[in-house]
């Protein structure tokens, strides 16, 4: 008797169910910063605007990857709805701190992918996975930086706008350059 | 064709109400239930045992409109619309989730074979 599931694909369900649940995940934080360079744009904020609408066009790349490795796989990459997206915010730094809230997030779902893929053998997707594992230090590094900075600068009188244009200067790795 | 399907099929798994099959030829599953047979793909045999357990028996118990009392799947892969009552929906439940073990079990055997081959 053949296998025809295996033929199919080699992710198991529960893999393909997880990734499928991730690019609805990085789908949505490709909206939620979308959103957030909207605030940051009417408000005034012009460079974190810029920021966050390229971000926004990072995630997006986050998702095609995964979605690109189910089908790659042989199995059914989702279209991912997305719902319920914040369009208001209460602060300029309420923004970013909801951007780090949002990273650690994915972090612990990577972590948790990751698990599941050990736990089944399948150390195809677990090595697929180091990349976002590393990125993702990389993005919380960057959103925590960025709200340092808003203790860093402050925000009284010209603070913000001085915060502002730091942002997009803010990377991963380039401290003692 | 009917004739021609049932030739090399494999019963996956058994219940009085119905069956599941698996064709080694046309790489197809065929579920038989109340004498109808419908061959799916494996990709759009997995979707249809998700949509078979997606499908809430408690609001169907519970919710007394009349269209409450059938689930429609009209899937396009297949030409066959169902329409389940609760007790249907229960059934394939069953058939589809002892299936689903089957193969399960299967690929456990078939992984395990080549390890220790
Ligand atoms: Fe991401
Ligand atoms: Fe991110």
């Amino acid at each position: 008797m053949k296998d025809l599931l295996r033929l199919r694909t080699s992710l198991t369900e529960e893999i393909e169910t997880l990734l499928n649940e991730q690019i609805k995940v990085e789908a949505y934080s490709s909206s939620l910063y979308l959103a957030m360079s909207s605030w940051c744009d009417r408000n005034g904020y012009d460079n974190s605007a810029g920021y966050l609408e390229k971000q926004s066009g990072e995630e997006r790349e986050h998702m095609l990857k995964l979605f690109r490795y189910v089908n790659d796989l042989g199995g059914s990459a989702v279209s991912p709805e997305v719902i319920n997206i914040p369009q208001e915010f209460d602060s300029f730094k309420g923004v970013f701190e909801m951007a780090l809230q949002q990273e650690i997030q994915v972090t612990s779902n990577f972590n948790r992918i990751a698990d599941r893929c050990q736990k089944a053998n399948d150390y195809v997707t677990f090595q697929f996975l180091q990349w976002f594992l590393k990125e993702q230090v990389e993005e919380e590094y960057v959103a925590r930086r960025i709200l340092e900075l808003f203790e860093v600068i402050g925000e009284e009188g010209t603070g913000r706008w001085e915060i502002d244009k730091h942002i997009p200067k803010v990377s991963f790795g380039i401290s003692g350059e | 064709m009917q004739a021609k399907i049932n030739t090399h099929l494999i019963e996956i798994f058994k219940t009085e109400f119905g069956s599941i099959y698996q064709c080694d030829q046309t790489n197809h599953f065929i579920l038989e239930y109340a004498g109808r047979f419908t061959a799916f793909k494996p990709t759009n045999f997995i979707d249809f045992t998700k949509r078979v357990f997606a499908i809430n028996l408690h609001d169907m118990a519970s919710n007394t409109a009349r269209h409450a009392d059938i689930a429609i799947l009209m899937p396009l892969y297949t030409e066959t619309c169902f329409l389940l009552t609760m007790s249907d929906t229960i059934r394939l439940q069953r058939i589809l989730g002892g299936a689903k073990t089957i193969l399960h079990l299967n690929t456990l055997l078939k992984t395990s074979q080549l390890q220790f081959a």
